[in-house]
């Protein structure tokens, strides 16, 4: 049924295959070599490279990890807080460590080790009330996720994408 | 593997949008009550995204898939169980091809893709409630398994 789009996208790449770009292939080829040619004069220059240089700037997505392990330690807080949520809890808590986990292998860092049970607020008094503080704070981290997503590169809007999606969902289970 | 473009992605998702209509046909029969009123809803809301694509791939000069008579259904739409089954799949499938335009696309158009992920997915949460499926959620709505 909706499988049409894997299908179609499948044959797409089958007919490039087909026509073959042999020729343009060796070309690319080609034109890595070049510039691995180009690089390397440029990597004798770093050896003189003082302090002087700013380092790069921190990568956009970096907040989006710790945001991801706060939701996941908010989470869990609540699960100890109330163990009779620790069943529906449970689950976003993983979810949330395993956004952080994908966030930080794409930007290329280790996954910072998870604030040790320091959520910025203590778990609400009754389970309603901690239901209702994890939805807000699905809520707005919905909001950072969207706003990040609408300024993401291609390879990385579809992954934050999801992770909207998951955040919205969340707030779905919490009712 | 080659980025489709953005109309090919859209083109890919109305295709994915006829797919859910023709489904939801299916599953609403075998509903009652609330769940039928929630899969009414669920089918306008393929219907909007499906006629808003028609447009949109005419207007900008795409191809417009054309719709099937037919779709072949994952499984038999038997009794509600089977019914809900099948709503929370079209949800994720539908969900899935909006997540794959998303790359694609910029600015409005992501927007557009954005809305149709977040949608889906938690309509698909709804329906796993509803058929009492836990978990409830996944971790990475609409990527491929």
């Amino acid at each position: 049924m909706v499988l049409t789009c894997p299908v179609g996208i499948g044959r797409t790449i089958q007919r490039d295959q087909a026509s073959g770009h042999t020729r343009r292939k060796l070309l690319r080829v080609g034109a890595l070599l070049a510039l691995g040619g180009a690089a390397a004069p440029l990597t004798g220059c770093d050896l003189f490279d003082r302090d002087d240089e700013p380092s790069p700037p921190p990568d956009p997505l970096r907040p989006m990890v710790d945001e991801s392990l706060r939701l996941a330690a908010a989470h869990q807080a609540a699960a100890t807080a109330h163990p009779e949520l620790a069943d529906r809890l449970g689950p976003i808590a993983e979810a949330h460590t395993a956004h952080a986990t994908e966030l930080a292998r794409v930007i290329g860092v280790a996954l910072p080790s998870p604030p040790a049970a320091t959520p910025t607020t203590a778990p609400a008094a009754t389970p309603a009330a901690a239901l209702a503080a994890l939805r807000t704070l699905e809520k707005s981290g919905q909001k950072s996720a969207t706003l990040a997503c609408a300024a993401a590169p291609a390879e990385r809007a579809a992954l934050l994408g999801s992770i909207v999606a998951a955040r919205a969902t969340h707030q779905e289970a919490l009712k | 593997m080659r980025q489709p473009s953005a109309g090919e992605a859209l083109a890919a998702a109305l295709s994915a949008e006829y797919a859910a209509i023709y489904a939801y046909g299916r599953i609403g029969v075998r509903l009652s009550g609330a769940a039928r009123d929630a899969a009414r809803q669920a089918e306008a809301a393929h219907r909007r995204r499906r006629d808003a694509l028609v447009v949109q791939l005419s207007t900008s000069g795409g191809s417009v898939p054309p719709d099937r008579a037919g779709y072949a259904l994952p499984f038999p739409v038997t009794d509600r169980a089977s019914a809900l089954r099948l709503a929370v799949e079209v949800e994720e499938r539908t969900a899935a091809h909006w997540r794959a335009a998303l790359a694609s696309t910029t600015g409005a158009d992501r927007d557009q893709a954005l809305a149709a992920l977040v949608e889906y997915a938690v309509r698909a949460t709804r329906w796993r409630k509803t058929a009492g499926l836990t978990p409830q959620t996944v971790a990475f709505p609409g990527r491929p398994a």
